[in-house]
């Protein structure tokens, strides 16, 4: 593992206003996120840990603070530079999955796969994601561990280099979930890309090379972890 | 993109119901556009091409008799361009068999080309003119003979050849013509005897031209016209020169002068021009429109379903636009499909349209080409109000943000609904009533735009049914109120009462009205307007008058019952004097006051009433009549006819039931334009229910699962769809119903002209069978919509988050 620094947040602070009530959602945060690295992030439900994932996945403003990525800073990007940076640089799986329903599990992965130059091949990253046999098949006739996997080839064929995993096993059962874990871990090693993985399922950590513990909106610790466990040897 | 493209061919596969639907309506609003505005365009190309070819003229005076010189002082008149002196006169044509039709006979000089309104040859040669012998190579008639040419529906209507024989009575002579060719020219497109008879009937109406020498010597004018035409500069002051022509007539006893705005069968063209032209505007419109308001609400529906989708294509890096661009190609696909089946439909359309108006006017280069503009701007139609709409509804794309999107939407505020306030009406429905309404007030949207949507519908169906109860109304009062006779015989000229007893005395003559009928200019107020007065008996029967209330009017004994439209025009009312000038054509043109006691209204044409005295006190004459009225036994109605067409008095006979049949052969084409209507009206309204049934019904679908597992019965779910529909359907119509009305009301305007109004009156029949024709199609659309139903799949839709 290098140390270049792929991502730096500085002072990252995100409210909600609704109505009278606000919420911080993210108090001040800085962090920074290594080329190549596995980061799990940790905590309790509410405590900010999607609201710091999407911020780093352009897919929300900070209130407060600079994102560098590339030296560019997303806190000022416009909507345009945020599309693009998503498009280019990022890979999103999500615990619900989140499959276009009107599209094969091919055309899921084509429909990432048309918006950058240079994507990997489809029909090889969803081989590599163990569905070369099931790539015409439309996300309801896949259960939640196969539409998961689709998910991981659409974030993957992009090769991006950041890959943001929000509960990536949250609908899953333990042995699926273990499968795509072991396959996230793959593409790290494969492609390089970093991978960060939001989850409250605290024997997950283990895998990571950093482990970051969010609480309340803040972080709480981070824990470097010497020997990262290969996915199959974690148990909760 | 190939993905997306692949999503948006699912999409629409999906939704192929509301696609198809949808599509249809746009295929009508273009058709309707195309086949309309392609139409108007080629009859007023031809029309317009046919005038010009044919120096159609500006401006007619009609004399008693004039010398033919006088065009040359007119000629003098600065801005006239061109003057033609003719000789036009209503002649009686004795047909086989007898039966008598009227022929109004015109003269023309050659060469043809320097005449106003020159003929254009149809069929044959030009008549020769007196002593010319045919050209070498022509067909030669029999030496002596009077050449004619015939105008083609006269021709068609009698069965007329080359050489065949027309019989005319002419200053009492029976006369043989020969005809030798059929022509029409630029004043006879719509053929009409005069503005008081109903449709054109070419077989008791004919135009026979002939050549200005021979028509001098067949009607005793030598030397003379009767009519002097004038085509004018552009720019000229029409009505200063009418001032100038009118002076130096003025000697010959000007009889009237109108200007082309007002020759019959320009006015009568223009006319349909209008209304043509009125309603290719507004038909597509309304197509168009509800079809926009369709894509709306399916592709505001659909973004928001798909609201997660959006965030995730965004999450996965599409900008908004290539999204907006995504769902916004549905709506241009729906454009596109439509444009194009409306195309080929519109182009039939207007095919269908140009052969029923060629069967209706006289042009003989009809137009038919392809408006290509007309397509263009059809597809750009379609395509700006698909996109817009598409667009609209797309709008609030650029607000999801993909992180925004991965959360469940927040409800809409949710405030009591204006049921729920009246506590006491809310807490009567069962709670299948109060889902309906909670859901109707959630989508308030749609809810209006369906309202809109089937308010337009069944305003069309009141619209095309009212058509029927238009005729029905316009026969029942023109020839079962006002018409009590049987015959109208009217003579060549004026007779003494007693002459009427020839006819009297017929066996099966059950009543004898005589009538005396005199055109006329009736004058206030320094304005003048030429009218047909009818003396009659006040205690005639036989011709009911009625007013502008439709309540009948009786003719005074003294005094006059003056036409409504006239006296709009003259800006005259009840009680105000007026002078008559008789313009007979016979004697001196006599001048009288009367005082106005009544209006009268007449459905088609004009004319004045006064009785029978006062008519021949302003001839200065006594006990005249033109024609008679009668009623007959039936059972000696055709023998009646036959010994009335062998009088040599008469110059034509009309039958009421001939002039009904001609009228009930004429109403064919408008039942099927009135079935295609019908047809469009319920195709539109079932687009729109059903859009709205299958958009509420996939809304709700897991609602519905949910109460399905509770044990609610496919009928009972089924059921709260129905009341949901029902209310927005049940206001729809009833609001319809009187739209259609203010509909009805507005198109009357459009197409009503100088010659023709007709009140707006809709038959009670006629609502209830629009309503019926809204429930019908809003049934259909519901069942169709619904039909899911049966299969929701209660595993799936409970599973799945949309
Ligand atoms: N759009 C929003 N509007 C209002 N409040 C929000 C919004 N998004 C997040 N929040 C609030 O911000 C806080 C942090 O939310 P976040 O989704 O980041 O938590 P989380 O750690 O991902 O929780 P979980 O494990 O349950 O997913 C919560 O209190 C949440 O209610
Ligand atoms: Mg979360």
């Amino acid at each position: 593992m290098t140390n270049n620094i792929l991502m730096r947040l500085n002072g990252v602070t995100r409210t909600y206003h609704m109505g009278e009530v606000t919420v911080n959602a993210l108090g001040e945060t800085s962090l920074d996120i290594y080329q190549g690295e596995i980061v799990v992030i940790l905590g309790p439900s509410g405590s900010g840990k999607s609201t710091l994932l999407n911020i780093m996945g352009g897919m929300d403003l900070p209130t407060a603070g600079d994102v560098f990525f590339d030296n560019d800073n997303l806190g000022l990007a416009n909507d345009n530079q945020l599309t693009r940076y998503r498009r280019n640089e990022i890979g999103f799986v999500f615990q619900f999955y989140n499959l276009i329903p009107d599209l094969t599990a091919r055309e899921n992965v084509e429909l990432a796969a048309d918006l950058v130059d240079e994507p990997l091949s489809v029909t090889e990253v969803l081989s590599d994601v163990g569905l070369a046999d099931r790539m015409d098949h439309f996300p309801s006739q896949m259960s939640g561990g196969e539409q998961q996997r689709v998910s991981i080839a659409r974030a993957a064929v992009k090769n991006p280099r950041l890959l943001l995993c929000d509960e990536p096993t949250g609908a899953l059962d333990y042995q699926t979930g273990i499968l795509i874990l072991a396959l996230l871990v793959k593409i790290n090693r494969a492609r390089g890309s970093t991978v960060v993985i939001v989850t409250h399922n605290t024997p997950i950590g283990d895998m990571a090379h950093r482990v970051i513990r969010m609480r309340d909106g803040l972080i709480a610790e981070i824990r470097e972890n010497a020997s990262p466990l290969p996915p199959e040897r974690i148990e909760w | 993109m190939g993905a997306l493209y692949k999503k948006l061919w699912r999409t629409i596969g999906k939704t192929k119901g509301q696609f198809i639907a949808v599509a249809a309506v746009v295929t009508m609003g273009i058709a309707v556009y195309i086949g309309m505005t392609t139409a108007y365009f080629n009859l007023n190309e031809s029309k317009d091409q046919f005038y010009r070819e044919h120096n159609f003229a500006d401006y007619y005076f009609h004399v008693v008799k004039a010398p033919q010189q006088v065009t040359k002082q007119i000629e003098a008149i600065p801005g006239v361009t061109g003057v033609t002196g003719r000789i036009q006169k209503d002649v009686t044509l004795v047909n086989e068999h007898n039966k008598r039709a009227t022929a109004r006979l015109t003269s023309y000089t050659l060469p043809m080309e320097q005449e106003i309104n020159s003929l254009q040859l149809l069929t044959g040669r030009f008549f020769a003119a007196e002593g010319a012998a045919a050209r070498p190579g022509e067909q030669h008639t029999r030496t002596g003979d009077i050449e004619i040419l015939v105008d083609p529906q006269y021709a068609a209507a009698n069965d007329l050849d080359f050489n065949d024989i027309v019989t005319i009575v002419a200053e009492g002579k029976t006369i043989p013509l020969t005809m030798v060719g059929t022509a029409t020219g630029p004043e006879f497109i719509y053929l009409m005897k005069d503005a008081a008879t109903l449709l054109p009937d070419p077989t008791s109406f004919g135009i026979i031209t002939v050549s200005r020498e021979r028509a001098q010597q067949l009607l005793n004018l030598s030397g003379q016209v009767n009519q002097v035409l004038v085509t004018l500069a552009p720019g000229t002051d029409e009505e200063k020169v009418a001032q100038q022509v009118k002076s130096i007539l003025e000697p010959y006893g000007n009889l009237a002068a109108y200007p082309r705005k007002q020759q019959l069968s320009n006015a009568m063209l223009e006319g349909e021009l209008d209304g043509l032209r009125a309603a290719a505007r507004f038909m597509p419109a309304i197509f168009l429109g509800i079809a926009a308001a369709i894509q709306f609400v399916i592709l505001r529906r659909m973004v928001r379903a798909q609201r997660l989708q959006i965030g995730v294509m965004k999450a996965i890096g599409y900008n908004s636009r290539q999204v907006i661009l995504h769902y916004t190609s549905y709506s241009v696909l729906v454009a596109l499909c439509g444009a194009g089946l409306g195309t080929l439909l519109g182009l039939a359309l207007a095919a269908i349209m140009s052969q029923a108006y060629a069967m209706y006017f006289n042009l003989p280069a009809t137009i038919g080409a392809v408006n290509n503009q007309a397509i263009l701007y059809g597809f750009l139609l379609s395509l700006g109000v698909s996109i817009l709409a598409g667009l609209t509804a797309c709008r609030s794309i650029t607000a999801i943000s993909p992180a925004e999107a991965m959360r469940p939407e927040p409800p809409k505020g949710g405030g009591k609904t204006l049921v729920e306030n009246l506590s006491w009406l809310w807490h009567r429905l069962d709670t299948a009533w109060k889902m309906s309404i909670r859901s109707a007030s959630r989508n308030r949207g749609r809810f209006a735009i369906t309202i809109v949507g089937v308010v337009f519908a069944v305003g069309m169906l009141v619209v095309s049914l009212f058509t029927i109860d238009a005729v029905d109304y316009m026969v029942e009062s023109h020839f079962h109120q006002n018409q009590r006779y049987d015959y109208l015989v009217r003579f060549a000229a004026p007779v003494k009462e007693n002459a009427i007893l020839n006819i009297t005395r017929l066996e099966g003559i059950q009543k004898s009205e005589p009538l005396m009928e005199i055109p006329a200019k009736i004058k206030f107020n320094g304005h003048s307007e030429d009218d047909a007065i009818t003396g009659m008996s006040p205690q005639a029967t036989l011709k009911r008058l009625f007013d502008h209330r439709q309540q009948p009017a009786q003719v005074p004994e003294e005094g006059l019952l003056i036409n409504q439209r006239t006296a709009n025009k003259l800006g005259a009312k009840v009680g105000d004097m007026v002078e008559v000038e008789t313009l007979l054509g016979i004697g001196p043109a006599r001048h009288s006051p009367v005082k106005i006691v009544g209006i009268n209204m007449q459905l088609v044409g004009g004319g004045s009433f006064v009785s029978l005295e006062q008519a021949n006190r302003m001839l200065q004459e006594r006990q005249l009549a033109s024609g008679v009225m009668l009623k007959v036994d039936p059972a000696f109605a055709a023998q009646i006819e036959e010994d009335l067409e062998e009088m040599t008095g008469v110059s034509s006979i009309s039958s009421r039931q001939k002039d009904l049949d001609n009228f009930n052969q004429n109403m064919d084409a408008m039942i099927y334009s009135i079935s295609i209507l019908v047809f469009f009206a319920l195709l539109l309204g079932f687009a729109i229910v059903y859009n709205s049934a299958v958009i509420s019904f996939s809304e709700r679908q897991r609602e519905l699962a949910s109460l399905r597992v509770l044990g609610f019965s496919v009928k009972e779910v089924s059921g709260i769809l129905l009341k949901e529909n029902l209310l927005q359907s049940v206001l729809g119509v009833a609001l319809g119903l009187p739209f259609g009305y203010l509909m009805a009301k507005g198109y009357m305007n459009a197409v009503s002209t100088d010659l023709f109004t007709l009140p707006v009156t809709i038959y009670p029949t006629t609502y209830i069978y629009a309503a019926l024709g809204g429930f019908f199609f809003i049934l259909v659309a519901h069942l169709l919509g619904v039909r899911g139903v049966r299969q929701l799949n209660l595993v799936e839709v409970l599973k799945n988050k949309d």
